[in-house]
């Protein structure tokens, strides 16, 4: 086989590896965004963190909100919004930090963060 | 065991087969639920033989402390000469072997908690997602949605009983409550498990394999007042891998390295990192390749 085409097999590998790894860092990023409170599921994404402090602002203090069963959950919605802030940062912060790696990883065994012995 | 008022755990079926060690595989996911999960409440149903042979290779202190209760139960042979599976060890290894999971159906009766998890063996718990389960309003969960870990890999078979058929549930991991709806979704499936060939002319799935997913399939479907889709998902998606797959290493206890089967050049691998997200294995062979590598990091 021609150099040419080793290499451009390689790549193909590298981007089919790369693509399955950060479609993997989406499915945990997703998974931690997941909220559990008083027998409910909520998705923690911007809508609802926009929303939240849009009650707040508004004075609210306890509220009804739908969570991703439909099923109407009664928060403390001060109490939620900040759980639910902070949660979003912590959990993005480290999608950032862990995309920008495989971003820069060139090779299948940096984006597995192998050695090149594969161990 | 004693009841506990609110009690919160998680049970397991280990049948051994004559290659695959259920019971090891069982032992090792339940040091992963404590370990990721933080909960205590293991019960593991089994049979003599299973006990014997992780008694022999695994010893009885591990398995004491990895289960805190052990149901045995005498297994029904003729079932079990009945029901024969294909297992593969990827597409270079295939074996007819006995599959026995005629009992899961006594989840309901068999579990000491108030709240149960009925997890399968391989599906191995690497994150503290499921603890989102715990004091949910809905009584009955699982899955219909999954995801195959390689992403551009699609098996329509997986999501309904047959082509035009109703959509196939995951009895791979439940939550249920012991209420009285609850107790009368499980004498659904086992009443499908007892008139098997009845509920496979009607519901039509194909094949001789009773399959638990089938029985809770048609379970949830009558439940829910023969509407589809009508039990609640738990609050995960359920990731899955081929039995076509390989495990490459156990990196520690939240990482797997897999090995998995390219979709147009069967016997062909990429590799994957699986990390903080709970997987399901169904090579369990090659879970039993690295089961000591797995015991060393949750033990």
């Amino acid at each position: 086989m021609s150099t040419r085409l080793t290499k451009a097999l390689e790549f193909a590998n590298y981007r089919v590896t790369l693509n399955n790894q950060q479609a993997q860092l989406k499915a945990k990023t997703q998974s931690l965004l997941s909220y559990s409170i008083n027998g409910g599921t909520f998705t923690i994404d911007i809508p609802l963190i926009t929303f939240c402090k849009q009650l707040l602002d508004e004075g609210q203090s306890e509220v009804v909100l739908l969570d991703i069963h439909n099923n109407p959950i009664k928060v403390e919605i001060e109490k939620f919004y900040d759980e639910i802030q902070s949660r979003y940062f912590e959990v993005t912060n480290d999608y950032y930090a862990e995309y920008e790696k495989l971003r820069k990883a060139r090779k299948v065994h940096k984006v597995l963060d192998l050695n090149e012995e594969g161990k | 065991m004693k009841k506990e008022s609110k009690s919160r755990g998680v049970i397991m079926f280990a049948h051994n087969n004559t290659e695959i060690d259920y019971f090891r595989l069982a032992v090792v996911n339940a040091l992963l639920v404590q370990k990721n999960l933080g909960i205590k409440n293991v019960t593991v149903v089994t049979d003599p033989h299973s006990l014997k042979q992780g008694e022999k290779t695994l010893g009885k202190r591990l398995i004491k402390k990895a289960i805190n209760n052990i149901i045995v139960i005498e297994k029904d042979k003729k079932f079990k000469q009945k029901n024969i599976r294909l297992y593969k060890d990827t597409s270079h290894k295939v074996e007819r072997l006995p599959f026995y999971n005629v009992n899961r159906c006594d989840a309901y009766n068999l579990s000491p908690y108030d709240e149960t998890l009925l997890i399968d063996v391989d599906y191995l718990i690497l994150s503290d997602t499921l603890n989102h389960c715990w004091g949910h309003n809905n009584e009955l969960m699982m899955n219909w949605k999954y995801q195959d870990i390689m992403y551009e890999r699609k098996d329509p078979s997986l999501s309904r009983l047959y082509d035009m058929g109703i959509t196939m549930y995951w009895a791979t991991v439940v939550y249920f409550k012991k209420t009285p709806y609850v107790e009368s979704f499980f004498n659904i499936v086992k009443h499908v498990k007892n008139n098997t060939q009845y509920y496979k002319d009607l519901y039509k799935w194909q094949g001789t394999l009773y399959r638990n997913d089938y029985s809770f399939s048609i379970a949830a479907h009558m439940m829910s007042g023969f509407v589809d889709k009508g039990i609640p998902q738990l609050p995960t998606t359920l990731y899955k891998s081929f039995d076509t797959d390989d495990i490459h290493s156990a990196v520690d206890e939240n990482t797997i390295v897999m090995y998995l089967e390219k979709p147009r050049s069967p016997g062909d691998f990429m590799l994957t990192k699986w990390a903080g997200v709970d997987l399901h294995i169904m090579n369990k062979w090659a879970i039993n390749r690295v089961s000591n590598n797995l015991l060393e990091y949750v033990k």
